[in-house]
């Protein structure tokens, strides 16, 4: 028996922060210590806080330590694991909480947090199956291979399940789709091709509980009359896909996986296909284009894929984290408690990956119908800095932008939908006052627009045009009627795209249009740029009354554009500024200014 | 037995081959079709050795 376990996150966000290296000093220093085998390590699941990473959670003591570095394991292993005292050094500490914190229930950032899908997260190692079936797992299969198809996908419908892909279709409607086309062969696809910039909720599903992904497809392969299922994730998750390899041999050798699973006469096999990395791939039929070896290419629907789908068969489609919550749901007694969580319309919980301007940023899951303020000042502690929160933009770059005006709006489906944005896979990048919204509409539609597969006319071409009067107003070239042709390319493209990815690429154009207003109208007709990012819509100016000639942006300042003698008002020689933003963010006394270009105008910074 | 998949004594016939319904529940709670403290005990180690803390195991 082990004195204590060592919970590593060995995710790739704490692996990227040194995660590994803290593991091989820990063991190294309990080696030196004599006392290796009274200690057992696990490289774990992600416990969601990334932003502080890396993380260690001692049990049974559950002590939260974090921020580590490799030269903490010899304190860590002497003061704990030996002297039985708490190192409060590595402790969370931060404004949100008045003494170090010691776990989870003392850290505000998971007070609001429900874990349905991240259940075992950080709490299992993810390379066994024995810990799994520990924690439930396989319960959910064993109680479906008792039950009729049919009588599944009603569980899956009462329990409210809509797709986390990004449509937010009902699963249980999808999978009775396929359960009633005719056909003897049908398959089940995993799509774990996160593509959206700075979402990582599938691969931290994948990395920390494979085995519930396995589990949630068996069950929907029994629920559609399926016997065979893919799961296609990205070459860029070697992490994930190894794990997945691992427990798929674990399930075969438990007999969970292949013919006549748990003498049910139940057969299922899963094949993993590694996707290149475009993003039009998490598209489904794109996806089932590439599956089959074929460019990652939409098609018209329908036929839709539950009546034809991977190798012409009937096929359902599902999000990871979709089917991280079916073993959540068909266990005994799931759909009430699944059910019990959430909004009318929006049954459960749901996984954001909480980036941009909040000062903790990590993986949270929360339930359905918490308002965008809990998420960003609850959860995320707030904007970095103090700074005033501008928006979030909700379902990555085929999203939506919402502003600080709609900070109650509840964050579910139909809420979502209203403001202009979608639910997306779960993409939440929140802004401060710094940020510019034409920019920012320019950044995401730039990105949707390379990763167009350039196959329908409305969507190659249309973004492209878009992006060029974005790039123009950004410029200080746009003219007023460019507000309206943006509008009209954007519906257009809207109600004629081939795919999803193509009809909701220009949201963050319209809601910015629709909530910011005023910023491109400033960009248009007064060739300002407020927020201080699109160059030529802007100088930095000194404050000559309140510089105090300290001479920081001097000395930071790469091409000597700022001159003054020490304790006297410096300039900016205006020629030279390449406007990098290095002296504004060395400023103590906040006496640079962002001012229109040749005005003396003072709008603070 | 080092995993829930080893046979704790000659009575378990669980394999991948030849499958056991009750393999899953089994795993914790077994044996289910003999009983034998010994056989308990097997499986009880193996969850002791891993479990976190006595809200882990769910049955």
């Amino acid at each position: 028996m082990y004195e204590k376990h060592l919970m590593i996150c060995g995710a790739t966000g704490c692996l990227s922060s040194g995660s590994n290296q803290i593991a091989e000093a820990l063991k190294e220093e309990l080696d030196k210590q004599g006392i290796k085998d009274k200690y057992r390590l696990v490289m774990g699941g992600c416990p969601g806080f990334c932003e502080v990473g890396p993380i260690i959670v001692i049990y049974p003591d559950e002590v939260f330590y974090c921020r580590l570095q490799t030269k903490d394991m010899a304190e860590l292993v002497e003061t704990h694991l030996i002297g039985g005292e708490i190192v409060e050094k590595l402790l969370y500490k931060g404004p949100d909480v008045e003494a170090p914190a010691r776990f989870y229930d003392s850290i505000p950032f998971y007070f609001k947090q429900k874990f349905n899908v991240l259940r075992n997260s950080g709490i299992i190692d993810p390379e066994s199956i024995d810990e799994y079936i520990m924690r439930g797992g396989y319960r959910a299969l064993r109680r479906a291979l008792q039950m009729e198809p049919l009588a599944i996908c009603d569980e899956v419908k009462d329990a409210g399940l809509r797709g986390r892909g990004g449509a937010g279709f009902p699963t249980g409607v999808k999978w009775s789709f396929t359960n009633k086309a005719p056909g003897p062969k049908k398959y089940i696809v995993c799509n774990a091709d996160e593509g959206d910039p700075g979402a990582f909720m599938d691969r931290s599903i994948l990395e920390g509980d494979p085995h519930a992904i396995l589990e949630g497809m068996l069950i929907a392969g029994r629920a559609c009359g399926a016997d065979e299922g893919y799961i296609y994730c990205r070459a860029e998750y070697p992490l994930a896909i190894r794990r997945l390899i691992t427990a798929i041999q674990q399930a075969e050798e438990y007999g969970l996986l292949g013919s006549n699973i748990l003498d049910s006469g139940f057969n299922f096999k899963i094949n993993i296909k590694e996707g290149a990395g475009a993003f039009v791939c998490g598209e489904e039929t794109a996806l089932l284009a590439s599956i089959e070896g074929k460019r990652g290419m939409p098609r018209p629907r329908p036929p839709f894929p539950a009546q034809v789908g991977v190798f012409g068969k009937p096929t359902t489609i599902n999000n990871v984290e979709t089917l991280a919550n079916i073993p959540l749901i068909v266990r005994e007694g799931g759909v009430a408690e699944f059910a019990s969580v959430g909004t009318e319309g929006s049954k459960g919980t749901k996984v954001f990956a909480l980036a941009g301007k909040v000062r903790n940023t990590g993986l949270v899951e929360v339930p359905m119908g918490i308002t965008i303020e809990e998420i960003i000042f609850d959860v995320g502690g707030g904007i970095q800095g103090g700074r005033e929160f501008k928006a979030v933009q909700a379902g990555g770059p085929s999203g939506g932008c919402i502003p600080q005006d709609l900070i109650n709006l509840p964050i579910d489906y139909d809420s979502l939908t209203q403001a202009g944005a979608i639910m997306g896979s779960g993409g939440l990048v929140v802004m401060d006052d710094r940020t510019c919204m034409v920019d920012l509409a320019n950044y995401f539609l730039s990105f949707t627009q390379k990763e167009s597969c350039g196959k329908c006319t409305p969507c190659r071409e249309g973004t492209k045009r878009m992006l060029e009067i974005l790039d123009r107003i950004t410029e200080g070239e746009g003219v007023p009627e460019d507000l309206d042709t943006l509008d009209s390319l954007a519906h257009s493209i809207k109600d004629s795209a081939l795919c999803g990815l193509g009809q909701t690429c220009p949201n963050p154009v319209l809601t910015t249009i629709r909530y910011f207003r005023h910023e491109y109208e400033e960009h248009i007709n007064e060739k300002f740029c407020r927020s201080g990012i699109c160059k030529p819509l802007f100088q930095y100016q000194i404050d000559q009354e309140n510089c105090n000639g300290c001479r920081a942006c001097v000395r930071v300042c790469p091409v000597e554009a700022i001159k003054g003698e020490k304790k006297e008002p410096h300039e900016v020689i205006q020629e030279l500024c390449t406007r990098c933003g290095s002296c504004i963010e060395k400023c103590r006394q906040d006496c640079i200014m962002i001012t229109r270009v040749g005005s003396e105008a003072d709008v603070g910074n | 037995m080092e995993k829930f998949v080893d046979p704790c004594c000659e009575k378990c016939s669980h394999t991948k081959d030849t499958p056991c319904k009750d393999f899953v529940e089994c795993c914790v709670e077994g044996p289910i079709c003999h009983e034998n403290q010994e056989c308990a005990q097997k499986r009880k180690n193996i969850t002791e050795k891993v479990a976190l803390d006595e809200k882990f195991v769910i049955s």
